[in-house]
């Protein structure tokens, strides 16, 4: 008998912690008139979004906004995994630019038409039309982004190599730079030219783009792949090259690469404007310039583009309050200035944005002199978007690792095709 | 399979066995320690120093106590302690479920004991990951998400410790049991006082294999638990990430404090550790 007994208890204990740790979280999703909570999930630290979040809630006292980090290489299938789960739990989201026709596709994002002509009058123009599809406006523009090219004075100087233009119309070519890069290694760079993410689509589109392949979907629908036209064997054949020369560590992954510039390694770097805080946080800051994204010789100038927009889940049970959070992150001035506060990128509000541009040349003085104008160049005349495809997120997964065997010695016409045949299977489901 | 105590049967075999289990261990040990030094580092000097391959890799230049000082101020202190009450809830109450399993698998005949066991082991041949989707969309309709319950709950039952409890189970004579039900106890003192006594390095195995579960998981948490009160230790060094910052120093410093703890207990459960290996099914 006495062993039932304790059974029974054992049970009626374990049942009891069940119950209470329903409850416990049954009563975090509050309701009724009171003060309403919303959560935002992003793939930025908790710092990014802080003073944002905090300049918000000093203007709705009502509204408390928790933020949730995801790893930014798993956060787009989180997305896919809580936002297709129609979980309550995400009201707000950061969605990637070139994501859009994808989610709104799987129905992961709520319709925000009615802002449309807000937003055309407050955002940049081309950072409106990347939230576009099938004709809705589907998320508001945060931030966007452009690449540079970052040069180390030192090295070059070293080499005898002159300094490359700051100019937008004087860019220098890929091939150009391939040979003063040799040139700088053999005069004691350890590393000639390297690339800040080295296997993401947002970085290296702009090298077919610039060899005329295009961004790889093509047809009405983006839904057909072409990744094996010249322009792509072609670039692809001289990123690869970059690698087999040794030009570029072949070990180092994305994210990595700005910490070998930022040490004094490398002679060139292509990277963002976000890429200036390691830079300047080294232990022994280098002596740098910057100038315009190169292009291919004869072909036309491609820089990638676009960033975090802000979005709104379908499944959100705090639909006016979301609003609220994405006008004041997005159409709002200040707000949307907030928001860029601990990254150095652009905000897309137009006054943010000029705010933003006067701001450059004094970041660094004077390696960052002239900067503010060549991002308005740049942004005007070479930027790329993303392609609005629906099968966005097969396209970076699929590409990612295309991009990666062909950086550590695969056979670019093979790779491609391998990378063709696989896309045009996974968006032949969709 | 020769043991390396059998092959080292003269002094220059023991001098070669002594030398391959020492590059056996430096392998293994070498990523540990750059990891160790890199934590001691700005990212800048860990990348800058990994060409050519020299020792500097190893032994930082300039010793920096930043990223741990990083670490104590964000989210990272608070995900540790978490990971550590997550585990310790599973091995607990997981070991104490999946022993008793484990005994009325091995011991108690009952109609139907064979299919239960044929679940239980068809159970941990089926990969977490391959369910863990829709298992996180039920527990989100229950209100498991966002809660210790909701972390803990996968990890409980674990079907491979419930087939190595109920092999060594299997393997202690079954008299004792029978002369203690003569003398008047029930099952529950049998389990209890006799057979949990007798399998200390089988629970410790067991042990291990829960708390691996549940110290290394990643899918689960992150979709289960990325409310910054409830994030795991493995999900906050991945959160050091950012797409526009990656504080690398920091991570290094984090993986570091997160291998610590398995490091640690292995050492102290070494011993019973090894046994349990090898006993387990073999021991007759």
């Amino acid at each position: 008998m006495r062993n039932h007994r304790t059974l029974a208890a054992m049970g009626i204990a374990l049942s009891a912690t069940v119950m209470l740790a329903a409850c416990t979280s049954g009563s975090e999703a509050g309701g009724g008139d009171g003060p309403v909570e919303i959560t935002m999930i992003g793939a930025d630290l908790p710092e990014v979004f802080a003073p944002l979040i905090d300049a918000f809630e000093e203007e709705n006292p009502e509204i408390t906004v928790t933020y949730q980090n995801v790893p930014f290489d798993q956060y787009n299938n989180v997305l896919q995994q809580r936002i297709g789960g129609k979980d309550a739990g995400v009201d707000v989201y950061l969605a990637d630019a070139g994501a859009i026709g994808s989610l709104a596709t799987k129905g992961f994002l709520t319709d925000l038409s009615e802002y449309r002509d807000q937003v055309e009058e407050s955002s940049l123009p081309a950072t409106v039309e990347g939230n576009m599809f099938d004709g809705k406006l589907w998320a508001l523009p945060m931030w966007t982004s452009l690449q540079y090219l970052y040069y180390n004075k030192s090295l070059l100087d070293a080499a005898g190599i002159a300094h490359p233009s700051i100019e937008s119309d004087d860019r220098a070519t890929w091939e150009d730079l391939t040979t003063d890069a040799k040139s700088a290694q053999a005069a004691g760079a350890e590393w000639g030219l390297l690339f800040d993410q080295t296997d993401r689509y947002y970085q290296l589109q702009a090298l077919p783009e610039s060899k005329g392949g295009g961004s790889g979907a093509t047809g009405d629908d983006l839904l057909t792949a072409d990744v094996t036209n010249d322009g792509w064997i072609e670039s692809m054949k001289w990123y690869g090259s970059l690698f087999e020369d040794g030009v570029a560590p072949r070990g180092v992954e994305t994210d990595q690469m700005v910490q070998l510039f930022a040490g004094g390694k490398a002679a060139y770097f292509v990277g963002g404007p976000w890429s200036l805080t390691p830079i300047l946080e080294a232990d022994s800051k280098v002596d740098y310039g910057i100038a315009p994204n190169p292009m291919f010789d004869g072909g036309t100038p491609a820089m990638p583009t676009g960033s975090w927009n802000i979005a709104i889940s379908p499944a959100t049970d705090a639909l006016e309050a979301s609003k609220k959070f994405i006008e004041f992150a997005s159409l709002d001035a200040e707000g949307n200035a907030i928001s860029a506060q601990e990254v150095i990128i652009p905000p897309t509000n137009v006054d943010s944005f000029s705010d933003y541009i006067t701001k450059m040349d004094g970041q660094d003085a004077p390696n960052t002199d002239g900067m503010g104008e060549l991002t308005l160049s740049e942004l005007e005349d070479s930027a790329v978007n993303r392609p609005n495809t629906p099968g966005f997120t097969q396209m970076q997964d699929v590409l990612g690792r295309a991009f990666s065997d062909i950086r550590n010695g695969g056979d670019v016409e093979e790779t491609l095709q391998k990378a063709q045949d696989e896309l045009q299977g996974l968006w032949d489901r969709l | 399979m020769a043991l390396p105590n059998q092959l080292a049967t003269t002094p220059a075999r023991k001098f070669a066995v002594t030398l391959l289990a020492w590059l056996a261990a430096i392998g293994f040990a070498l990523p540990l320690l750059w990891m160790l030094a890199g934590s001691f580092r700005t990212g800048t000097d860990i990348f800058t120093n990994l060409y050519p391959l020299s020792w500097k890799l190893f032994i930082p230049t300039e010793v920096t106590f930043d990223n741990y000082a990083t670490l104590m101020v964000g989210e990272f202190g608070l995900s540790v302690a978490n990971s550590i009450f997550v585990t310790a809830v599973t091995v607990i109450v997981g070991l104490l479920i999946c022993a008793m399993a484990a005994f009325a698998l091995s011991i108690l005949r009952f109609r139907g004991a064979a299919f239960v066991f044929a679940l239980v082991v068809l159970s941990f041949l089926v990969p977490f990951d391959a369910i863990a989707v829709p298992l996180a969309n039920l527990f989100r309709t229950w209100n498991l998400d966002n809660s210790y319950l909701g972390l803990i709950l996968p990890g409980l039952a674990n079907g491979f410790a419930i087939f190595v409890l109920r092999q060594f189970f299997m393997n202690i004579p079954l008299e004792l049991a029978e002369a203690a039900r003569v003398d008047g106890l029930g099952w529950w003192g049998i389990f209890w006082r006799i057979y949990l006594p007798l399998s200390k390095p089988a629970l410790i195995g067991a042990g291990f294999t829960l708390f691996l579960f549940q110290w290394g998981a990643y899918l689960w948490p992150l979709m289960i638990g990325t409310e910054p009160s409830k994030v795991l230790g493995p999900i906050a060094l991945a959160n050091l990430a950012g797409q526009f910052e990656v504080d690398f120093g920091a991570i290094f410093a984090g993986a570091f404090l997160l291998t610590l703890v398995p490091l640690i207990l292995l050492l102290i459960f070494q011993r019973q550790f090894t046994e349990s290996l090898a006993s387990t099914g073999t021991k007759g």
